[in-house]
Order: C-alpha cells, then structure tokens, then sequence
C-alpha cells in the first residue's frame, strides 16, 4: 500500500496543476498583457512572457486614474453591504432553519422562485422607487439596493447549512438555559462559519464587481466604484488601452483574493471538530 | 419542537428586516413590471404611459415565432448540459481536495477561484478576444503553431455553444466547488470510519454517504445555481451577439431573444409584458423540476 | 435577542436619517449651476471648461461623464432633480428624445447667425421633424486609411474595382489588401449609401429588401471573402497596427493609435463605386449639445444656457474642440483658419461631409441597428443566401418598428 501513493499523490497534484492552468489562462493573459510594454492586445507573436517587460501599465493605472477613490468607494460600500446583509440574513435564516411556523413553507417556495427574477429587468423600477425617496445618488441607496438582491440568496443558503446542525446541541444549550440571542451567537454562528463566510464572500464579490446598478444610481465619477470605473476604461473604439485595461482588472481582483486566502483558514467547520457523536 | 403561539409573531418579527428588504428590492420591482407591461409606455408615451390592459400581453404570445421556440429550446439545453457538468465536475475536484494526500490544498483552492474573483465581462471579453478570436487568440495561435488550421470557434451554432459552455463552467465552477467543499468538510468522519471498517469501497463510500449528507447543504446553491444558468445572459449575448462585433452564430437563450425583439424596442411596455412571461415560464419550470416531495424535503 | 433586535432598528432608523440629511443639502447660494452631461474624454472637457470660464462666478458649469449616458438620460430625463440640463452627444438620438418630449428646440436659445453659418449636412443632421434640437459643434465621418508602405499616393485605387482587384492580388502570407468592420451596420455605411440604398428612409420605412441594398451587399461580400472573419474593432486596428493590413476604412479615432505604433498612414478620397458612380460615402456623426425642457423651465437657468451656447458656438471654440477630439468642426468659418487648412484628416472629412448621409435620426433607427447587423452577420459570415435574408431582416425591422409604438 506505501508504494501506491507517491504515484497517487503525484497523479493528484498533476491533476490540480493542469486545473489551475485552465482556470487561470485568461488572467494568465491578461496577466502578461499588463506586462508588456507595447501595448496592443493582439499580437500575432505572442508568448506568455513578454518580450519587453514594463510596469508602466500599472503606473498607468495609479496615475491616470482615481483608482484608489474607487477602491475607498468600493470597499465602504462592500463592507456596508456585506455587513447589513449578514446582520439582517442570519436571524431570518435562524428563523426559517429552527422553528416551523405558519407559512414558513410557502414563503421559502415564493422566495425561491423569486429569486428567478433577472434583477436588471428590475431596474428601472428600481430606479423609480429610489427617486421617490431622494435616494438616488447616496451611498444608502446602493447599500439597501445590493442588500437586498442578494437578501434572498443570503437566507436560503445559510438557512441550508443551519438545517444541517443538529438539534441535540441547541436543544442542550437551551436546556442550560440560554436565550435564543445566545444560541445563535455562541452556538449556531461558529458551527456555520464555512457557510457564513462563503455567503459573506458571494456578497463582498457581488458588490466589489457590480457596475450596472452603481453606474446608474450614483452620478459624479468621484463615487465611482472599481468596477463602473473599469467599465469606462474598457478599450472601445473611441478610448482606452487593452494593456491598461487588464492591469486595472488585475489591481481590481487582488483584493478579493488575498481576502479568500486569509479567510480560508476560518471555513473550517467546527461541527467536526468534537461536538456531538452518535 | 415549541409551537406556541407567540413562536410565529417573533419568527416573523426577526426575519422581517429581511423579507422588508426583499419586499422592496425583488417584490416592488416585479409588481411594478407587471403594471407597466399593462401599459402602453413606449418612446412615444414616455413619460405619461396610459394602461391599455393585456395588449402587449397578446402582442407578445402572437408574435412568438419559431425562433422563440428554437430559443426556448436551446435555454432547457443550455441549462441541463451547464448543471450536469458543474455538479459532477465540482463534485470531483472537491473531493479531491479533501484528499487526505493533498499537501498545497490551501494554494490550489486559491488558485481555482480566481475567476470568480474578476468582474465577470472583463472575463468574457478576455475568452472572447484573448482566446478565441480566429486571428490571435491564444487558441488558434496555438493550434497553428501545432501545424494545424485555426478554427473559427465561435462562427458556428455548435461550437459557439460549447465555447459558451466552458466559459460558464470556468465563471462557475468556483462558487459550486467552494459549497460543495464546505459541505464535505461538515460531514461527520465518523461515518467514514465505521464504513471503512465495514469494508465500503470509495466508491460506495462516496455514494452512499457523502452525497446523501451533501444534499440539504448544497441544496440552496444547486437551486440557485440553476437560475443564475438561466437568466445567464452576459455570457451568450457578449461573446456572439453584441452589435459591431457578431460572430455569425445564432444560439439565442430565451433573455437574449426577448432583448433582441423586445427591449432594444423601446416598448417598456412590451418589453415588461415578455419579462412576465418568460419570470412565469421560470416559476413553472421551477414547480416541475424543484418541488417534488423528495427535493422539498431538502429544502 | 432583544438586543440584536433593536441594533437593526437603530441601524434602519440611523440610515433614513443620513439618507434624508443627504438629500436636503441644496444648495442655497447665488451661482446658477449649470449641469452638463457627455462621454468625452477629459482634453474635450478641459477645452470647453476653459471656454467656460469668464462665465463664473455667476454661472457655474458642472460636467459630468456619464458612460451609458443614453441610457440613464431615458431614466431620468423629465426629473428636475436629477436631469442634467444639457449634454454633449450624438445627433442620432435626437428622435428618441423628442419623442419622449424632454428635448428643447436649439432655435429658441441661439440666434439664427448661429444656425446658418452651420456646415450644411450638420444642420440636416441636427434636425428632426422640422425643427433643430442640437446645436452641433463637431462632426466625424470614415476615412480611407492607407498603410504608405504597401502602397504608394499615386497607387490609391480611385474606383472600387480597383481596390477589389489590389485585395485579390495582395491578400496572402496573412496580408490583408483591405479590410474593415465588414459586418457591422456603421461600417457598412459607406457602401449601402454609394449605391443609393438606405437602411431606413426619413419617414422611417426600413428598406433593408430594396434594390439598391441587395446590390450593396452582393458588391460587398466580394471584399469580405478576402477579410478575417471578426468584425470588431479590435482585430481591425491590430491588424493595420501590425501592417497586416494594407488599406482600410475607419474613423478618425483609429489615426493616432495607428501613427504610435509607427505606421506611415495615408489619407484618401473614397474609392468611386463602378456601378453607380458615387463615391464609397459614409455616415455623418455629428457631436453636439442638446437642452432639456427642464434646463429651461427656470428663466435665471434659461438666460445662462443662452450665454452658455453663445460662447459654444464661437469658431475659436469649435477648432480648439474640433483639434482636441480630432474631428471636423461644424462651423464653415472655421475653415478658413490655417490650424484647420492645414490639418489634412480634418479636411479629409469636411470633403467627405459634402455627400455624407447624416445617420438617421428617427426613433426607429434604434432598432435597425440591430436587425442589420444579424443581416450582415447571415450575409458575410454565414453564408446565407443575400435575397432571403434581406427579406427576413426587413419583415424583422417592420415588426421591431411595430412593437415600439
């Protein structure tokens, strides 16, 4: 059995190798086009390595660009979204996941196939709605708007990871005789961090990448966010630069990624670690 | 479990932040369509629609023609071919994460969501010009390199849509790998031991364990996942049908023909009265294929 | 419990306080704020600030770039509160606006001089129904580019069987004889004006069946079997960055991309169409203001717009803006300037305005661009057959134009 599993192990790590090839051969792309000194997009010769590199692409970046008054606009108005949205969806999900009560089950079915609704046919609805209450050009309004196309999408994928704690360690905390409030926080929360932080991560991603909504509702480029700033830097015929373009998406992924990184280590579940047996 | 009376009026009371939001930002919008589609709001009654009842209603199912079915079709295709591949290819590559003998798991998990990271029209403009332009991209330079002739890879119906298909499957792979990850690592290895010793083979393992225990957990995302292919409209209306850069293939989903003949016409009216339509046609798709007793017991 | 309750009562009453604070801060002083929508890029603003200037401190002008401003201006257009009161924009959604009733008549802000010393076409172009709702400022058409390395000045083809026959002869080894955005409507211009055809005419009939188009795009496919088979923009100007390519026909907006990767780019009159003896003739994009009816509702707002255009439509204005978008300016006083005289793409395109066919105006446009283009796409790429699919797209436009009353 020992001599098997070099090779297995060996075979595996191939395998992810090539994987992770293909899920980065775009940016790998873009990657080296942000790189290259000579900034056409297409070249007939092109190498992964670029025959001149340069930097002056990501200097383009920083200089012509506000970038970094996105990057704040982008960030307040992710952590704010993502915030609310957590703070509003885990007692629903809680609700929904613990106690059955009367239309429980038609709503979660109403909701389900609410959330079919393409939200850009919402739009101008939307937009309707938030210049009746003068919110059309404030950070709020966006903060409410994201929050809620994603509230759905929040409540239901975590109310599924609350059905999967079992009800012998609620039952036990009660019994000890904690409120509902501290099932939740000390309870429920730290065994459904994997789901908790994945949902957290689908909403910061939402909104970090969302231009539609924010190039409509907030006028003045001073509150543009990384993405509608990177929708108007698109190379079209009138303006732009390809090479400058995939630096700025590169710039604008970075911070998603370092953040899925450091959060890896909190996806552990707890419920493996001890907890309830048999 | 505690069924007072008062359960219900608290249960409401907490989740109500939630539903009011969801009132407001799903609910509205979709009521609000349906008054418009009951209107006549086009260029010429922009701004003072009056309601001319289900006119556009008729408008819309009459005119339905052929390429309306050809593309209600192909919608079902697309997402039937989209779901299997992402579920068992995600379904693959996390177990293999949770392989005991994977040392950089924490690295190739990074690594493989990268596209989710990117704003998703960067990537498809990046798939279509990078990699799939008959002149320069990545592909074809390849493959002449190699001493064969360059494809046109989005020319044709069939392959634009698997081009389209693995464009999806790389912008989506990532979200379902990560629940389906997190799902495994909640199942209770004690399972596996005792089937270890019982003497289950991976593969009986994997069948009758894992699966049944991921069910209720990524339930939520298989649903969800199922819309968002779907409503997917990015994907096939910027790699082939986008005016000033078409590529001669005519694959429509349901979204990019009701754009094309409603929504570039500048009839809200119209337009709203088609996405009613195709939102009920969505609900009862969703009815048939969701909520059978088993898959509402998952829920 | 009780206690996250109330936290998320708190925070839903903290937020409708901001967000009515937000909205109440209007401002109370003297200056007339003028505000100004327009995609440009930032050297066309500066020139139109600095022109601005010795209009403040009473009038105050706020530009704001807007990237889907065609779109946004639909949601927002007759709202006082949130509509610009002018923008800078193409002439060819004039119709659409008027038509929803939020655009004012240029006639009644600016004196009639302004009108008529207006290059001709720009004027026709600014039009729509009778009346002018754009004063237009600069204008662009196509031009035929000509990489000087393949091709000498004496040997620009003059007729369009000469270009066919230089394609013919010089397209291998991955060379190009010519190329263009062949199955996009905008490029197609040239030709399906040449033969006399329109895509729809001023009453707004598609015409995409006629004779003449029919003609125009069985010529056309000619040249499109010896292009690549992308038509987007980025392919086309790789390719004649590269010196892949040895002619083309682009917009002005292609020259200084071309002239930094250090190609020696010429300029020529339009190939003259054999068959019909007209010149290969584009569409006339005109770039202009327009004025909302809510700009005008205030009369202080009203008499600041008047000034506002007034400084606009002076020459010097429209140069310095036509030489920093490198495009034609609209005014013909203008040249008679040597900084226009002299620059040779500017008067390429003022040559070109003289036949130009202005790009319609009329809401049904919108809908044509589309339909044309999937003709295009089923003539030039897939292969399909040229009368049928006219039919087609013609029996498509005249349902499309249905749907939108």
């Amino acid at each position: 059995m020992k001599k098997k599993n070099p090779l297995k192990i060996f075979t595996i790590n191939i395998f992810f190798i090539i994987a992770c090839f293909f899920a980065l051969l775009p940016i790998l792309y873009a990657f080296s086009l942000s790189l290259n000194a000579n900034s056409s997009i297409l070249s007939s010769d092109f190498s992964f390595i670029p025959k001149v590199l340069s930097l002056k692409n990501y200097k383009a970046v920083f200089v012509e660009k506000p970038v970094i008054m996105w990057f704040l606009n982008t960030f307040s108005l992710a952590f704010f979204t993502v915030i609310l949205s957590l703070s509003v969806s885990i007692p629903a999900a809680y609700m929904f996941s613990e106690f059955s009560f009367k239309g429980k089950k038609p709503i979660i079915r109403i909701l389900i196939l609410l959330y079919s609704f393409p939200s850009i046919l919402s739009m101008f609805a939307i937009y309707k709605l938030l210049s009746n209450l003068n919110l059309i050009n404030t950070r709020i309004g966006l903060v409410i708007v994201y929050t809620g196309t994603m509230a759905i999408f929040g409540l239901i994928n975590m109310k599924g990871y609350f059905d999967t704690i079992p009800n012998e360690i609620e039952d036990a905390a009660r019994l000890d005789g904690a409120s509902d409030f501290m099932v939740v926080r000390k309870i429920i929360i730290p065994l459904a961090r994997p789901s908790i932080i994945v949902t957290g991560i689908q909403v910061l991603i939402y909104v970090w990448n969302e231009y539609i909504f924010a190039i409509n509702f907030m006028t003045g480029s001073d509150k543009f966010t990384l993405a509608s700033g990177l929708y108007t830097m698109q190379a079209t015929e009138k303006s732009g630069s390809w090479a400058v373009f995939s630096a700025a998406s590169i710039v604008i992924s970075i911070p998603i990624l370092t953040i899925f990184f450091l959060s890896q280590k909190y996806m552990i579940s707890g419920l493996t670690s001890g907890g309830v047996k048999g | 479990m505690k069924l007072k009376k008062n359960d219900s009026f608290k249960c409401y009371l907490i989740s109500s932040p939630s539903l009011a939001l969801i009132a407001l930002i799903v609910v509205f919008p979709i009521i609000y369509t349906f008054y418009i589609s009951l209107t006549n709001m086009n260029t010429y009654h922009w701004f003072n629609p009056e309601i001319i009842g289900f006119k556009n209603y008729k408008q819309a199912l009459f005119v339905m023609d052929s390429g309306f079915l050809k593309a209600i079709f192909i919608t079902i295709v697309w997402t039937a071919v989209n779901m299997v591949f992402q579920m068992v290819i995600a379904f693959s590559i996390a177990s293999l994460l949770n392989s005991p003998l994977l040392k950089y798991r924490r690295l190739y998990k990074t690594i493989l969501m990268f596209p989710w990271a990117m704003p998703g029209y960067v990537s498809i403009l990046l798939w279509k010009t990078g990699m799939f332009n008959s002149q320069f991209g990545l592909l074809n330079q390849w493959l002449t390199k190699l001493g064969f002739s360059s494809i046109r890879w989005l020319a044709s119906d069939l392959s634009a849509f698997i081009c389209c298909t693995v464009v999806n499957l790389w912008l989506a792979l990532p979200f379902m790998i990560m629940i389906i990850d997190g799902g495994l690592q909640s199942i209770d290895r004690s399972f596996y031991e005792s089937a270890t010793m019982d003497g289950a083979s991976t593969f009986c393992k994997a069948v009758k364990i894992t699966i049944p225990c991921l069910k209720p957990i990524i339930g939520p995302a298989v649903i969800i996942t199922l819309f968002t292919t779907f409503k997917q409209f990015d994907i096939i209306y910027l790699m082939t049908r986008q005016p000033g850069s078409q590529t001669g293939s005519t694959i429509q989903t349901i979204i990019t023909y009701a754009y094309e003949n409603a929504f570039i016409s500048n009839n809200y009216g119209y337009s709203s009265s088609i996405s009613i339509i195709i939102f009920i046609m969505l609900m009862v798709f969703a009815r048939f294929s969701l909520f059978t007793n088993k898959k509402e017991e998952a829920l | 419990m009780k206690r996250k309750h109330l936290t998320i009562v708190l925070f839903l009453v903290l937020a409708t306080i901001l967000s009515l604070s937000c909205s109440k801060q209007k401002d109370e002083n003297s200056p007339i704020t003028i505000t100004i929508w327009h995609d440009k890029e930032d050297v066309v603003v500066d020139v139109i600030k600095q022109a601005l200037e010795p209009l403040s401190p009473d009038i105050v002008v706020n530009f704001e770039r807007k990237a889907s401003l065609a779109e946004t201006l639909k949601l927002v257009g007759n709202n006082p509160q949130t509509a610009p009161d002018m923008y800078l924009y193409a002439h060819d959604k004039i119709g659409v606006y008027v038509e929803m009733g939020i655009l004012e008549p240029i006639t009644n802000l600016v004196n009639s001089e302004s009108i008529e010393t207006l290059v001709p076409m720009t004027k026709t172009a600014a039009t729509y129904k009778g009346k002018i709702y754009q004063l237009p400022i600069y204008f662009e058409t196509l031009l035929f580019l000509y990489n000087k390395k393949y091709m000498k000045p004496e040997e620009v083809p003059s007729t369009t069987d000469e270009l066919l026959t230089y394609v013919q002869n010089k397209t291998k080894y991955g060379h190009f004889g010519y190329i263009e955005q062949h199955s996009t409507p905008y490029y197609f211009g040239p030709w399906i004006n040449g033969f006399g055809g329109k895509v729809i005419d001023e009453e707004g009939n598609p015409c995409l069946d006629s004779k003449e188009t029919l003609q125009a795009l069985a010529y056309h496919l000619k040249f499109v079997k010896y292009m690549p088979d992308e038509t987007e923009y980025a392919t086309v100007n790789t390719l004649f960055s590269e010196g892949k390519a040895h002619t083309t026909i682009g917009g002005p907006w292609l020259i200084p991309t071309i002239k930094k990767a250090g190609i020696d780019v010429g300029i020529a009159n339009m190939p003259i169409i054999n068959q019909t003896g007209k010149p290969l003739t584009p569409y006339l994009g005109v770039q202009g203001f327009q004025v909302l009816k809510t700009g005008v509702q205030n009369p202080e707002k009203k008499e600041a717009i008047i000034k506002i255009l007034q400084i606009l439509s002076s020459e010097e204005v429209e140069i310095k803006l036509a030489l920093a978008s490198g495009c034609a300016p609209a005014r013909e006083g203008c040249y008679s300037y040597d900084s226009i005289k002299n620059d040779e793409i500017v008067m390429a395109m003022r040559n070109t305005a003289e036949n130009a066919v202005p790009m319609p105006n009329i809401p049904e446009m919108d809908v044509m661009w589309t339909v044309t283009g999937n003709l295009l796409t089923a003539v030039n790429m897939s292969g399909k057959d040229i009368e049928t699919s006219a039919k087609q797209a013609q029996e498509k436009a005249l349902s499309l134009i249905e749907n939108m009353k």
